[in-house]
């Protein structure tokens, strides 16, 4: 995954991408690059492998590199390693045209071996590298800029979401197909984005682009075209997060930033939609949701945890749930009728297995439904249905305060989907302990002992965490939060499964974190399973209500409040994330940015 | 003078405000239902400063969670002071960050933009520092002052004498060659205080300004304090929610039911729920997040964010800190009572009580006036409370 950005204003366009590209560093950050429309003398590029700062130091070092029209690129390599060849923009042999992409192009193969057979030149590894050359044989052959873009664009297939400059032009022209793209509108400037976060310090007037369209951008304004090359009046939408919520305000990583963020971003996710004196929940967006006869979770990563929890509260209640890996969804996929709703949790909306699976549904008859953070994105875009989860803008590559939100949104969606009827009692348990989950987490930051019981625990083999029911996800949840941010091993399990396999990876080397809470069977069974390691001379720290006894097998215990069992995953969830980012801070991990990874993966 | 940018001092505990400041720094305390720092920053903004430089330290993250990077639109920088060693020390962790004449505020003392303005006008160049100075009977309780002219002939912390009538408001501003006087000013106690830098200013000849300004001062030294500040906030309307009658203000997302009386002036959150019944105000506010039963009277007094209060409590003169949890039928009846802060006994103090942070007041408590109840204190339902309740002390029958 990659995040472009471009822009057109009255005076520098430099200073804009590169402040446009560290806001989209999230994405991608293995190498970055612009390209400049500089009139007379032609087309500048500067690229760099590495961090932005590297591309930063060489564009102030050449103090000449000013134009009013740009394009940049931040990269998240798919095809060909991180090196100044292979970052983005690309040109044409002549440097005539540059261009960026997010995305995948499938036939790059085929257009490669077809360009090269012409005498084409390559000059990198990346699929992306056949847009320039396109274009600039479509120039050739006497088209207009516009017309030999859109004749380019009209070869490739796959996803992408693309933004060129041509010599004599001061215009930037830009498509997508299955990758995010925006364009913003401000005071006699405009902009494109993979992402808003990248131009929201210059406007917050933004359009959405749908599939295959393409807009034209000028010093002058923008025009859109529908994919028959007809112009359209695209609504200008007024985004509501402010640019002040994607700073560090004032701590050394923006995880620990939204960590802490969590009693806010949750009174956020509730607010309007529980009320305590009737005793009702409901979701604005969902007034017109048929109740469904089955439901499935398609879902990745740590949303893939959230669509779990869903999935066991819904069957509690009798109704048929599962939740399914999305890359996995389309390889067997599970029947559905149209009384089928099949719900698609993706942070971001532009997850590209998620958007893949959810298509999959929807071609064979389902109801969709979007749970997500982004208005506007893909997924609310495509689906029949869309609930918001409100977290705000999450920077940190490791998701937290949007898996707590995520949590609290099923919560929010179960009860809308089972209504109140006969369950009065029930809900209203719900909406005091969903009313109270801000505080709790609160009290959890305020008093955690994290910190110190990490320093017990460097230096060991493996990490394991295991819960049972809906600790389970937990328990995967904060191993995988674990392993992407402190790179050390971690394996999450279901208690349960310990003794059939895992057992025998446990050593007095091996910290186990156990979730308990309750003293109902459920924790005592997990008890049970505390002991087996226990007798392994494992260390066990507990994440326990300190209900039941659990305490007393345990070396360490990290405390949290008593409260109903469906809100005490996510109290649990916040020590483990706190566990994870002390132990990577810990280690002196790149904790907003590990290795390898991306925010929001849009390939599939 | 133009001046663009402000160092705020928020980094204090306030300890004559414990319970209530266990989990927050004294900025962060209520003035009528949002933070005191939160009006500070408005006449700030109001004033055109563009660059916020706040200097935290106690409960640090309260602050920056609150107020992320910007507020209103102007960036804010966070400077930690890892330990407080006076106003002066806190001034001097902004110091690389300011290299032209600025503002110091104290992030606990309510200000106008008015003064703020003053402030800016009356200063010039010539100045080593410009400090804000209002008539006040209470200025022999904080920093007093003696002007001739406007020039400030003596600055005197807490003289405990009469003749005193200027109170200096504590807004300065400052050339960057505070920096270094600073630096050069004999700590007290260990500290550095940015008075006794003045006062060494105005020693030397100096040159310090004293302007006469306007608009409102409210600070809060003691819990009881807050109330009073609730009361000036409310009656200039400083508050976020929308009007909806005279003087009452309730959030769109608070829900009162029909039968629920509001007596102004009166401020009700966000998600707030007031059940039926229930008679708030006059001179009340409550938080967000915060349910009320049926029955409850709450009059003169602040009702923290996430707080529970269950049917028929009766709270008068009532301070609560964040997410207590108030039993059916508890009654505070309100006082004057002498209130124990620190080693001191406050005589006929105007206070019903105070319950910090999570404490849990089981059913049918009745609690004396002046009584002090530590964050986590819980109290087993059908108790009597007076005194001061420790952190986390349980009180049984």
């Amino acid at each position: 995954m990659c995040g472009i950005i471009g822009c057109i204003n009255r005076d520098d366009a430099v200073d804009v991408l590169l402040n446009g590209l560290e806001n989209l560093e999230y994405r991608g950050y293995d190498s970055a690059g612009i390209a400049l429309a500089m009139g007379e003398a032609g087309t500048a590029v500067m690229k760099k492998e590495g961090r932005l700062k590297h591309l930063e130091e060489a564009v102030r070092a050449n103090p000449t590199l000013q134009a009013r029209t740009g394009i940049g690129h931040t990269r998240w390599s798919t095809h060909g390693p991180p090196s100044d060849a292979n970052s983005h923009p690309h040109t044409d042999e002549s440097g005539r045209v540059a261009v960026v992409h997010n995305g995948i192009i499938e036939n790059y193969q085929s257009l490669r071996d077809e360009l090269e057979a012409r005498g084409t030149t390559f000059s990198s590894d990346t699929d992306s590298e056949v847009v320039p050359h396109l274009i600039a044989e479509h120039l050739n052959e006497g088209k207009s800029p516009r017309e030999a873009f859109e004749a380019a664009v009209k070869r490739v297939d796959g996803s992408y979401a693309l933004a060129a400059i041509i010599d004599g032009t001061d215009q930037i022209f830009t498509t997508r197909h299955d990758s995010p793209l925006v364009l913003g509108v401000g005071q006699d400037a405009y902009y494109l984005a993979s992402d808003v976060p990248a131009f929201l310090e210059h406007t917050r007037d933004v359009i959405y682009l749908d599939d295959d369209e393409l807009a034209v951008l000028s010093p002058d304004g923008y025009t859109v075209y529908d994919p028959h090359g007809n112009q359209v009046q695209k609504e200008v939408n007024r985004v509501e997060w402010s640019a002040e919520q994607t700073g560090k305000s004032g701590y050394d990583h923006f995880m620990l930033k939204e960590i802490n963020e969590q009693p806010t971003s949750l009174r956020q996710c509730l607010s309007g939609r529980v009320d305590e004196l009737e005793g009702t929940i409901e979701v604005e967006e969902l007034d017109d949701l048929p109740v469904p006869q089955q439901v499935q979770f398609v879902a990745c990563g740590t949303s893939y945890h959230a669509a779990l929890y869903g999935a066991h509260l819904l069957r509690q209640s009798g109704v048929p749930a599962s939740a399914y890996l999305a890359s996995e969804y389309a390889t067997s996929p599970a029947p559905v009728t149209e009384d089928s709703l099949v719900v698609g949790v993706t942070q971001s909306g532009e997850t590209a297995d998620t958007l893949s699976a959810l298509r999959e549904a929807r071609s064979r008859g389902a109801r969709t439904l979007a749970l997500t953070n982004v208005v506007g994105s893909t997924a609310s875009r495509e689906c029949d249905h869309t609930v918001y989860i409100r977290a705000g803008p999450e920077i940190g590559v490791a998701a937290t305060k949007t898996f707590s939100s995520q949590l609290v949104a099923l919560d929010l969606f179960i009860e809308e989907l089972l209504g109140s009827e006969g369950r009065n009692e029930d809900v209203r348990d719900l909406i005091g302990a969903l009313r109270s989950l801000p505080d709790e987490i609160q009290q959890v930051l305020d008093e955690t002992n994290a910190k110190h019981i990490v320093d017990e625990y460097v230096d060991k083999d493996a990490f394991f965490f295991i819960g049972r029911g809906l600790h389970y996800p937990v328990a995967l949840e904060g191993a995988l939060k674990f392993k992407e941010i402190t790179y050390e091993h971690a394996e999450g399990f279901a208690a349960g499964e310990l003794k059939h396999g895992p057992l025998a990876l446990v050593t007095r080397n091996t910290p186990i974190f156990a979730i308990v809470t309750g003293e109902g069977e459920q924790a005592r069974k997990t008890i049970g399973n505390v002991k087996e390691v226990e007798a392994r001379d494992a260390p066990v720290i507990a994440v326990t209500d300190g209900v039941s006894d659990v305490e007393r097998y345990a070396d360490h215990t990290l405390s949290i409040p008593e409260t109903d069992p469906r809100t005490a995953p996510m109290l649990a969830n916040v020590q483990l994330q706190l566990v994870s980012y002390h132990m990577a801070n810990h280690l002196g991990r790149e904790i907003d940015k590990p290795r390898n990874l991306a925010k929001s993966v849009t390939v599939e | 003078m133009n001046i663009h940018s402000a160092v705020i001092l928020a980094a204090g505990e306030g300890a004559r405000l414990r319970p209530l400041t266990k989990y927050r720094p004294k900025p962060m305390l209520p003035a009528g239902n949002r933070p005191i720092l939160e009006h500070v920053l408005d006449a700030l903004v109001d004033a055109d400063i563009t660059d916020l430089h706040l200097v935290v330290g106690h409960e640090r993250d309260r602050v920056q969670n609150h107020f992320g990077s910007q507020y209103r639109g102007a960036p804010i920088t966070y400077h930690v002071q890892d330990k407080q060693l006076g106003s002066g020390h806190a001034l001097l962790q902004a110091r690389d960050a300011i290299d032209e004449d600025f503002l110091v505020l104290n992030g606990d003392e309510i200000v106008a933009a008015k003064t703020v303005q003053q402030v800016i006008d009356a200063h010039t160049t010539t100045e080593t520092a410009t400090l804000s100075v209002i008539e006040s009977e209470k200025a022999a309780e904080y920093g007093a002052v003696r002007l001739k002219d406007n020039r400030v002939t003596e600055l005197v912390e807490k003289p405990r004498n009469k003749q005193y009538h200027l109170l200096n408001r504590g807004v300065y501003a400052f050339g960057p060659s505070i920096f270094a006087e600073i630096e050069s000013t004999p700590r007290t106690d260990g500290e550095l205080s940015i008075t006794d830098t003045i006062s060494r200013l105005i020693e030397r000849d100096a040159s310090v300004k004293g302007v006469r300004t306007e608009g409102i001062w409210s600070a809060a030294t003691y819990p009881w304090d807050l109330l009073s500040v609730a009361s000036d906030v409310l009656s200039r309307g400083l508050v976020n929610e929308p009007e909806v009658a005279p003087q009452t203000y309730v959030a769109d997302t608070a829900h009162i039911h029909e039968d629920a009386t509001l007596h102004a002036p009166v401020v009700i959150g966000p998600d707030t729920t007031i059940g039926p019944q229930a008679v708030i105000g006059p001179d009340t506010a409550i938080g967000q997040n915060v349910t009320i039963g049926a029955g409850s009277v709450i009059e003169h007094s602040i009702i923290d964010a996430d707080s529970r209060v269950d049917p028929n409590a009766t709270l008068v003169q009532t301070v609560t800190g964040q997410a207590v949890d108030i039993g059916a039928g508890v009654t505070a009846p309100g006082g004057p009572a002498d209130v124990r802060v620190q080693n001191t006994i406050h005589e006929n103090a105007t206070l019903g009580c105070v319950i910090a942070d999570r404490a849990e007041i089981g059913g049918a408590t009745t609690i004396a006036p002046g009584a002090l109840l530590g964050p986590e204190a819980k109290i087993q339902a059908g108790g009597y409370v007076t005194g001061n309740i420790n952190e986390g002390a349980e009180v049984r029958r």
